[in-house]
């Protein structure tokens, strides 16, 4: 009853009927499951990394640990490897799905220890019809063949190197490669991606985490028997972080990316999207709530593209990075906060946050219970505005006569 | 008289919204009888997706502004909230208020042509006109005989305290305007009347005849219908001026009235006098609640015997009672007492004891309350005739009758395809 907007890609000669995408993750790593979330209406599936027969996988359990805000999953850790199927049942299962979805995309994700490997699983995957391959460079619990925790996008030759490898075997098949934000130049190790002749990066992986630590005990978690260790951290958590490896790979290489780490939602997507991400992987939003989250996702970004005018969500690619500046390049507002005590409900988290961590620039009327701004003392850093509840700080300049506000985005 | 309560602010949804937990198989939409898709609705507030939200409820609820406001979700969804095992239920009617607040229903709206027969839906009360919309968008045209407003009960009784006349209105023209093929102002009684050839017949004709009280003087001056005050109250037609009035009754138009008139003449005294005790009365808690707000005293356990007065009314005589056994309606019985009569002095007198079927429709099967039989799928005895709303289930609420005019169109569309291939 309500139209359908059109939300259809093109994605490295793939067609994206919207540009939602499972990640290499639990909810690809069954055959039915994957089935499940093409079903429901995701535009494609990266099949949980899979390896040559033979390589063990010895997984432990129990794997996955988080930590939340207001009893909500802010950041999830897991201590998972690559799947437990190899090559033999992942072809089956490309071809199986091909066949129920020839409408969507149907990818695999690898990770081989030597070159014969890597190659033997591409050309194993291109003979099953795959339609992509991704190529783990970024197990937090390491690369095969590396020491442990030790990952492939680490080394800026070992991924210029096995990229050339893939590249080599895969042909005219698109090959992504998904690297980790765990480096100290995320450019240089896209440029590696680029020279070595991926199609795309994906950007990025989760991140190698400590989730906690029992403080009576001392038991790491996840906890087995005692013992635990560093984990992937997924989630809202890093988000932030993977918006900017997105931003910072989009501004300095010509490459096509696909954003991963964090997105919960279709705001998240249009974030990850404007920096530069031409699509958006997915994995703890379906692993926690399920498939069905699939629906908000389409019809808000749906939504938003008609309000905004834009006719393809590849009109919002990239649309941020412009305004993306070094921080002296950054022109400088005097800027002052300003409380609006009609919004304002007298906690005084502002006089706290100002007064012990600020410039003491609020005064505060105990009697009313009203903060005062005083724009002698008050430089504008706007730590006030983070921690009001209410929304009801924001911060004011005057240029010219007129007045600029700097407010808070919800 | 202004609306007594106010919409969600976007931080208080957005607040409320995250406290849902998102539940999967989820017992609030399992609650609702038209099935509406809550953890969905919810899961798009927080992201702001307000025009999706939007959508997602009036695919399952044609009736979106009426419900956001009237549904008693403490008999429905919020009932069943699994929230309310942790701390409180969400409070997902004013969520969902605040949705209907905040769009704008045409937008985006697209339905394929209507090219399939005509349908005649008799009634345009919330039964008939979720019928109409759900034939409408599966390409029938539905054609509405009603000879009142469009829109029942909500548009022509509710009153505007709790649901503002520019609601519903906005509410009935949207469906008048773009899912109704054609309205007939005729009043039908009997499908003899027709006067067209239809396949397929849905009766939603409600309740319109109201219940009298069996005690001498009830057509005195000064004694009124329930609904008929209501119907008033609703046209901007103040009740007569009074000193102290007193409704007879225990139900939600009985408390809705005594509201509405204590509202209208807050300095006057309005007594809601019931046969039962406070545990019996058989309304939503909101409307109890409003009633006690608005200053409404009760009389419990009194059993109206006989109205007195000469020109016009005087007041009541009552017997005081003591409750007994369960009786049919599972509810315990008041017993009067002897020799316990006594007289409340009322200058005005509101009768609204419930409503009763008319005696429409004599080829239809109807059980002794006058209420017509049907089958799962809302069909009567009459091949091709659906029956659905008030005239179904007895007085009842708004979102049971859209969910049974909801079910009679799919076996309307049901019905017509197997008609076709015959
Ligand atoms: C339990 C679990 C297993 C995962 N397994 C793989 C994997 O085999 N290969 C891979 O490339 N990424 C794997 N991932 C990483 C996800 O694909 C994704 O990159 C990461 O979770 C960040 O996205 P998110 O924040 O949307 O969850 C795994 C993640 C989780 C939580």
């Amino acid at each position: 009853m309500y139209k359908e907007k059109d939300l259809s890609i093109d994605f490295l000669g793939i067609h994206l009927d919207s540009p939602f995408i499972l990640s290499a993750s639990p909810s690809t790593d069954e055959l039915e499951i994957a089935y499940n979330g093409l079903k429901a209406g995701w535009a494609g599936v990266i099949l949980k990394t899979t390896s040559i027969e033979g390589n063990p996988v010895p997984l432990k359990y129990p794997m996955m640990s988080s930590f939340a805000t207001d009893h909500r999953i802010t950041g999830l850790g897991n201590i998972d490897l690559i799947s437990q199927y190899h090559i033999n049942e992942i072809v089956k299962r490309v071809k199986a799905l091909k066949e129920a979805f020839p409408d969507k995309m149907i990818a695999a994700s690898i990770m081989g220890s030597k070159k014969e490997d890597w190659q033997t699983l591409v050309w194993r995957l291109k003979k099953a019809g795959v339609d992509l391959i991704e190529c783990s460079f970024s197990c937090p619990q390491g690369s095969m063949g590396e020491a442990p925790g030790r990952m492939l996008a680490q080394s800026i030759e070992a991924t210029e190197k096995v990229t050339g490898w893939v590249k080599e075997a895969a042909g005219d098949t698109p090959v992504l490669i998904k690297i980790t934000p765990q480096v100290t130049d995320i450019v240089e190790v896209a440029k590696a991606v680029k020279s070595g002749g991926a199609d795309g990066i994906t950007a990025s992986n989760t991140i190698p985490s400590l989730l906690g630590v029992d403080i009576k005990t001392f038991e790491p978690y996840p906890t087995l028997f005692g013992k635990g260790t560093y984990s992937g951290l997924s989630g809202p958590a890093i988000k932030p972080i993977t918006l900017r490896t997105i931003a910072e790979i989009a501004k300095n290489v010509d490459i096509t990316i696909s954003g991963n780490g964090g997105a919960f939602n279709w705001r998240d997507a249009v974030e990850f999207m404007s920096v530069g991400a031409s699509n958006v992987q997915f994995c703890t939003l379906p692993m926690h709530y399920g498939f069905r989250t699939i629906r908000d996702l389409k019809s808000g970004l749906a939504h938003y593209l008609m309000d905004m005018g834009f006719h393809s969500p590849m009109d919002i690619v990239g649309k941020a990075l412009p305004n993306i500046k070094t921080q002296e390049e950054l022109p400088s507002p005097e800027t002052k906060a300003e409380i609006n005590e009609d919004k304002c409900i007298g906690c005084g988290l502002c006089y706290a946050a100002c007064n012990d961590g600020g410039h003491q620039a609020i005064d505060w009327d105990s009697e009313k219970r009203l903060p005062n701004v005083n724009e002698d003392k008050c430089v504008g850093c706007a730590m006030c505005m983070q921690v009001c509840p209410v929304n009801a700080i924001r911060m004011k300049e005057k240029l010219n006569s007129d007045m600029h506000y700097f407010a808070k985005k919800e | 008289m202004e609306e007594i309560e106010k919409t969600f602010s976007k931080e208080q949804a957005i607040v409320e919204a995250k406290r849902c937990l998102y539940c999967y198989d989820a017992p609030c939409q399992a609650a609702c009888p038209a099935n509406v898709p809550i953890p969905e609705f919810i899961q798009s507030i927080r992201t702001d997706n307000l025009k999706g939200a939007q959508e997602i409820i009036r695919e399952a609820n044609p009736l979106i502004e009426i419900c956001g406001r009237v549904c008693p979700e403490e008999s429905f969804c919020q009932s069943a909230c699994t929230r309310a095992k942790v701390d409180t239920p969400i409070r997902i009617r004013e969520l969902h208020r605040y949705i209907t607040d905040n769009t704008n229903p045409s937008e985006n709206l697209e339905l394929k042509p209507a090219t399939k027969e005509k349908v005649a839906i008799i009634g345009g009360g919330p039964a008939g006109l979720a019928c109409a919309v759900e034939l409408r968008r599966q390409g029938y045209k539905p054609v509405i005989f009603e000879k009142k407003q469009l829109g029942g009960i909500p548009v022509n009784e509710i009153s505007k305290i709790r649901l503002p006349e520019n609601i519903s209105q906005k509410e009935v023209k949207f469906i008048h305007h773009n899912f109704i093929y054609q309205t007939k102002d005729i009043k039908i009684t009997s499908l003899k009347e027709l006067n067209e050839d239809f396949k397929a017949v849905f009766i939603a004709t409600g309740l319109p005849d109201e219940l009298n009280l069996n005690i001498p003087n009830t057509t005195l001056k000064g004694v009124y219908q329930a609904r008929e005050i209501l119907k008033k109250a609703k046209v901007g037609i103040k009740p007569q001026i009074f000193k102290r009035a007193g409704v007879i009754g225990g139900g939600n138009v009985a408390l809705e009235v005594a509201s509405v008139l204590k509202r209208e003449y807050p300095n006057s005294d309005v007594e809601v006098i019931y046969r039962r005790s406070e545990k019996e009365l058989k309304a939503f808690k909101k409307e109890i609640e409003e009633a006690i707000d608005s200053g409404v005293t009760f009389q419990f356990l009194a059993i109206p015997k006989e109205i007195k007065g000469k020109e016009r009314v005087e007041g009541v005589v009552v017997t005081r009672a003591h409750l007994g056994e369960k009786d049919a309606s599972g509810r315990r019985h008041p017993e009067p007492i002897p020799h316990s009569d006594f007289f409340i002095p009322l200058d005005l007198i509101v009768i609204a004891i419930g409503q009763k079927a008319s005696n429409f429709f004599p080829e239809i099967e109807k059980d002794e309350r006058g209420l017509i039989k049907v089958n799962d799928d809302m069909s009567t005895n009459v091949k091709g005739v659906f029956a659905g709303g008030d005239i179904v289930k007895g007085p009842s609420t708004i979102v049971e009758s859209v969910a049974q005019g909801k079910k009679a169109a799919e076996s309307i569309v049901k019905y017509m395809e197997g008609e076709k291939n015959v």
